[in-house]
């Protein structure tokens, strides 16, 4: 095992040993100061270690660990937010004894979260995955209240089908397979042969559709990214999301290409982009617009995704890394910035505010902005034809809808008194926003594939400023509507359930009632004999 | 004369002996304290408990050494007069296992009896190393039984220890729930007997080995198989023949549900798997097999429910052990082999045993929790035990790593077991069966999601315990626990142990 | 045909049948336990009487009378013995403690799922 090797196992193990060293009291004391190291060897492993880097553990633990280019982007840009974030919440959380419960759940959510990015075969990719996804459990409900246990109890549920799904597709995807636990390369590879592909592609899209928040699968996200502390927000939006993103770069075969669930994909996406932005409009609380601009933002990643399987562009798959790290970088600052907003009064809100804004119109698009990077850089992929417009459209929505935010933080914000956040949050908060400017700048000219010069021509200004200036006009419009603010619950749809519920009752009921019968006496009686009497029946007739 | 007697069909290996050992030393200890009387029976326990570890880790050590089953034939009398005991890899592994879950359950047993010194010496912590022995000298002797009839008395033995184990409290609802379970155990054993009596009848042996090269003609085998498998049902409490269960198990004692729930039950489908494997020809194994998968799926479907609606914790383990062997029923279409490959060559039988080992561990694990939970608050409304985390880490974090167990989430030795299965679902064409072991695990992992909930809550008034639990009390749950996830490290792929000694043994081909 | 062309053996084996079959009946459709205790013994009589038809036509090593039955059915009535003992002790417990002797009324109490 070589240097890069073991930083890649460190980028998964130190936040593991971490989390098991605060058994000790002595550590656990002081288990909130490891949150903003603990991803420190994933960020070194990402800028630092080459591509191509391979670790193989021995037996008995079979675990790969491998970097691509793709992984190596979203590793970085979701370490270096974890870090900050747990920057953040060092400082935010206080020392209370439950921040130390928060702390462990943190760090377990962090290695699994960007074990995603680095692990290359398919058991330790459900292992991490599933990590990533039951330990957040424990950031959502961390507030115990009402809302965060419902909360609680929709993603879990709905995190436990994802890992049915995603169990089911795997098994099929190595069942062909000589290897018990194949690489996932290895087995994609085989994966437009097989006579399971259909199953298998629409087993992963659910899956990991349901991770990512696509439309109809989004109804936990919206309720369980605001129940969390301010800092678990930002990374549960910024990065665990991100999950889905890398395993549907990783598992679906980009090499040659599923033409019927590209199509799939880039419908789902659509949908998502637009259904992200009419509910969030509609909401009342910062973190739930929040909320639901990353359901858009998870569409647009599911349409380039989509392009890409239809297109059979394994390139396609940088862009949606590069897409994703600046969604990553982003999402993460604006959720920090809710908590930094909410602390910050007087001559120094002003400034905050304006920062912020800067943050929220760049997921519009805004030029000079990460946002306008990535959606220039992705432009070629999209084409120009019909669908090009149709996200340039969405565009114009994540402008709405960012004005939405602003409009609404300013206004919580207005009556705050004289004060301002601790230094301990807001340099974080400044981190994550230099870094989210910086990061797409510096990686834009490899991922384009042209200098940054050309973002300065008329033409490419004139495609980002239309959508802005229809998501200004749009805002106009809608900021006059009444009654619109409010009209859908957190969740939407999730309302329906209560409509399945009744049924599921009755089903419930029947069962116990099913049992209370069967497990009368006479019945037990009868059924062993009838059960003796099918055997025999059974039996005789192999003989 | 018969043929038998000029090739015999056991040779007695050095190591035998042992297995004569791991059946009577338990004997032996049960008769100590009958003889001694109260004030040593803890002695002689804890004792027989480390020796009894001891011999099983020698049969282990002794089987790898040699690679070939453990073979004891009594007295030197060969089948069909005398008896023979033979350990083949399969059944070395349900010895370790029951030592592992037995040992642990001692531990916990005796620091229990240590919190209330006043009653250490009475009658109930008396019977209650008296019966565990005897169970576990039971157990030793079916997972080595070689004799149909021989393994009738060791069943009916288990029966007679496990039945007080569930009443050792005295109270009125245990008496009935002990009774319920002897009652319906009992027309078990009878249908078995039948069908012992019928085997005879045709083939004047009941030796499982010469029985497997018999051949049978006519309907008797079939319904003497039938019988024997249906009362062994009865005893295994699969779907719908689970109605003595739930009471029994959630009504004792947490060390005594530890015991019933982990391995007492694994007793009857071990022979079941030997009926239906070794014994019943493979052409009515398959369709014998495929009805049994049916009860096995409407079990983890079924009482999965019944788990989720449960207001007590014992009682939702106890349904959820119900649901789990579902699974163990499952196996038998998945494994059904082929013409080069035996059914225990297959990822399915491998998945089956994996299943079978961290079911009782993860389960065991479970119920001694729920027991020091009990310890703790006096009750085991799940409801009421919000923010029991807080007071007793170590159980929260033993239930819950059980939990990853029996919800197959990685890494854990029930995850590589429907991994396994549910590969063997899909290569073999089973998409109902995989279906059901998905939704078995969404349901699994709900209810044990419920309570895990309830561990990490945090109450306005945080939940005090009645009294204090010494941290011994709650180890040996958080170190079976473990075991269950440590069993994930097995390789994902037909496990060679497992083979050892089995007919056409893979190990023999294999270089 | 007649009772006497049936054959010792067989004739046992239908007695046995016969037994078992009434057994079965008591122990399934009663719910006082003492009976279905007796009904238990009953069943079980039948089933050594098979055995015995069994050890009777001496299918076993070929001898005249086949001597293993005999030495099961002896241990079998030992077990049947205990489980009776057993079952007794239990019901002469639940008897003493609440005054029943059936088991139908104790599912009313036993621990009920919420609903």
């Amino acid at each position: 095992m070589n240097a890069a090797g073991l930083l890649l196992a460190a980028a998964i193990l130190v936040p593991l040993i971490m989390a098991a060293a605060c058994m000790s009291p002595g550590i656990r004391r002081h288990a909130p100061l490891l949150l903003a190291f603990a991803p420190i060897p994933a960020l070194i492993a990402a800028l630092f270690s080459p591509e191509g880097s391979f670790v193989l553990f021995p037996a008995p633990f079979r675990m790969t660990l491998l970097l691509d280019r793709p992984g190596a982007i979203l590793l970085g840009g979701a370490a270096l937010l974890w870090s900050a974030a747990g920057a953040f919440a060092a400082a935010y959380m206080g020392r209370k004894p439950a921040t130390i419960r928060f702390a462990i759940w943190w760090l377990l959510t962090l290695a699994g979260s960007l074990g995603v990015f680095v692990v290359g075969d398919v058991v330790s990719f459900y292992l991490v995955y599933t990590l990533a996804s039951l330990a957040a459990y424990g950031l959502i409900v961390h507030e115990q209240t009402a809302s965060a246990h419902r909360a609680g109890v929709v993603y879990v549920v709905l995190a436990l089908f994802s890992e049915a799904f995603l169990l089911l597709a795997f098994v099929m995807l190595a069942a062909s397979h000589p290897d018990a636990n194949p690489l996932i390369r290895d087995v994609v590879a085989t994966l437009p042969a097989s006579l399971l592909r259909n199953g298998i592609a629409a087993l992963l899209i659910l899956g990991f559709g349901l991770k990512m928040g696509l439309v109809p699968l989004h109804i936990w996200l919206p309720l369980a990214h605001p129940a969390a502390p301010m800092p678990a927000s930002s990374v549960l939006s910024g990065v665990v999301v991100k999950a889905g993103v890398i395993g549907l770069i990783r598992f679906l075969p980009f090499e040659a290409g599923l033409p019927i669930w590209g199509s799939v994909l880039i419908a789902v996406g659509v949908v998502t982009a637009y259904y992200g932005v009419a509910i969030g409009v509609t909401q009342t609380r910062a973190k739930t617009i929040l909320a639901y601009s990353t359901v858009s933002q998870m569409g647009l990643l599911a349409v380039l995704l989509g392009v890409g399987l239809d297109n059979a562009d394994p390139a396609g798959t940088m862009f949606v890394a590069y897409y994703a790290v600046h969604h990553t970088l982003v999402k993460g600052a604006l959720f920090l910035a809710v908590g930094i907003l909410a602390a910050t009064g007087g001559a120094r809100l002003r400034p905050a505010l304006l920062l912020t804004a800067i943050l929220a119109l760049s997921l519009g698009g805004m030029p000079l902005t990460s946002g306008a990077l990535a959606k220039l850089a992705t432009k070629p992929l999209l084409g120009y034809g019909i669908l090009g417009d149709v996200m340039s459209l969405a565009g114009a929505g994540s402008t709405l809808l960012m004005l939405h935010f602003i409009v609404t933080v300013a206004r919580d914000a207005r009556q705050n008194p004289d004060m301002s956040a601790p230094p301990g949050q807001v340099l974080p908060w400044l981190v994550v926003a230099a870094a989210s400017l910086i990061i797409p700048w510096s990686l834009y000219p490899a991922i384009a594939g042209e200098s940054v010069q050309g973002l300065f021509q008329v033409e490419a200004l004139w495609k980002l400023l239309w959508p802005m200036a229809v998501g200004w006009l749009a805002m106009l419009i809608v900021s006059r509507l009444p009654g619109l603010r409010g009209a859908v619950p957190e969740g939407d749809i999730v309302v329906l359930a209560k409509a399945g519920g009744a049924a599921l009752d009755r089903l419930l009921l029947g069962v116990q009632q099913a049992d209370a019968a069967l497990r009368r006496w006479p019945v037990a009686g009868l059924g062993l004999l009838i059960i003796a009497a099918l055997l025999a029946g059974t039996l005789m007739l192999g003989a | 004369m018969s043929p038998l007697a000029t090739e015999p069909a056991h040779v007695a290996t050095p190591g035998g002996v042992l297995l004569v050992l791991a059946v009577m030393l338990p004997v032996v200890a049960v008769l100590l304290m009958l003889a001694l009387g109260p004030r040593w029976t803890r002695r002689i326990a804890l004792a027989t408990l480390a020796i009894g570890l001891l011999v099983t880790i020698a049969i282990l050590a002794e089987l790898l050494r040699t690679g070939e089953a453990l073979t004891y034939v009594v007295g030197g009398w060969q089948p069909p007069l005398g008896i023979a005991l033979r350990a083949d890899g399969t059944s070395v592994a349900m010895l370790a296992m029951t030592a592992l879950v037995i040992a642990a359950t001692g531990c916990f047993g005796y620091a229990q009896q240590q919190l209330d010194p006043a009653t250490s010496h009475g009658r109930a912590p008396t019977s209650f190393w008296i019966l565990l022995m005897a169970v576990w000298s039971a157990l030793n002797a079916i997972f080595v039984g070689e004799d149909l009839f021989n393994l009738y008395v060791a069943l009916e033995l288990l029966t007679f220890a496990a039945v007080p184990l569930v009443c050792l409290d005295g109270r009125a609802e245990t008496m009935a729930a002990a009774l319920r379970y002897l009652m319906f155990a009992l027309l078990g054993s009878l249908l078995y007997l039948l069908g012992t009596a019928l085997i005879y009848g045709s083939f004047g042996t009941l030796d499982i080995s010469l029985l497997s090269q018999a051949s049978a003609e006519g309907p008797v085998f079939p319904v003497a198989l039938a019988l024997m498998i249906a009362g062994l049902l009865a005893k295994a409490a699969l779907f719908p023949l689970h109605l003595w269960l739930p009471p029994a198990h959630a009504g004792a004692p947490a060390s005594a549900s530890a015991v019933l729930s982990a391995l007492v039950i694994k007793a009857p489908f071990f022979l079941i798997l030997r009926l239906v494997l070794d014994v019943a020809p493979p052409q009515s194994a398959a369709f014998a097999g495929q009805f049994l998968a049916v009860l096995g799926a409407a079990s983890i479907l079924f009482c999965s429910v019944m788990a989720l609606r449960q207001a007590r914790l014992k009682l939702m383990i106890a349904y959820s052990t119900v649901a789990q062997i579902g699974y163990l029923f499952i196996v038998f279409p998945l494994a059904s082999g082929s013409e080069t490959l035996p059914p225990w060559g297959t990822i399915a039988w491998t998945g089956g045993a994996l299943q079978l080992i961290s079911h009782a561990l993860a389960k065991a694990a479970m119920f001694l929790a729920a027991g020091a939970i009990a310890e703790a608050y006096g009750h085991d409304r799940i409801s009421d035990l919000g923010g029991f985390g807080r007071a007793l880490p170590i159980s929260a974090a033993a239930f819950g790593l059980a939990g990853l167990s029996l919800m197959g989430i990685p890494p854990s030795g029930g995850f590589v077991a429907k991994c396994l299965l549910l590969t063997a679902a899909v290569i073999g064409g089973h998409p109902w069966l995989a279906a059901t072991i998905l939704a078995g695990g969404l349901l699994a992992g709900s209810y044990v999601f419920r309570v895990v909930d309830r561990a990490l809550a945090t109450p306005a008034i945080p939940l005090a315990p009645r009294k204090p639990i010494p941290r011994r009390l709650e180890l040996a749950a958080l170190v079976l626990a473990v075991a269950a996830v440590l069993l994930g490290l097995v390789p994902l792929q037909p496990f060679a142990f497992l083979q050892i000694g089995r007919p056409d043994s893979l190990t023999a081909v294999a270089p | 045909m007649s009772v006497a062309a049936l054959g010792p053996a067989t004739l046992f084996g239908l007695c046995g049948a016969a037994l078992a079959g009434i057994g079965l009946f008591v122990v399934i459709t009663h719910s006082g336990l003492l009976r279905r205790i007796v009904g238990f013994n009953i069943l079980g009589a039948g089933i050594f009487l098979v055995f015995g038809a069994v050890a009777r036509r001496g299918a076993g090593a070929g001898f005249g009378g086949d001597p293993v039955p005999q030495a099961l059915v002896i241990t079998g009535i030992v077990v049947a013995f205990s489980a009776t003992a057993l079952a007794v002790a239990l019901l002469q417990r639940l008897f003493d403690l609440t005054g029943r002797e059936t088991l139908e009324a104790a599912q009313e109490h036993s621990p009920r799922s919420e609903a």
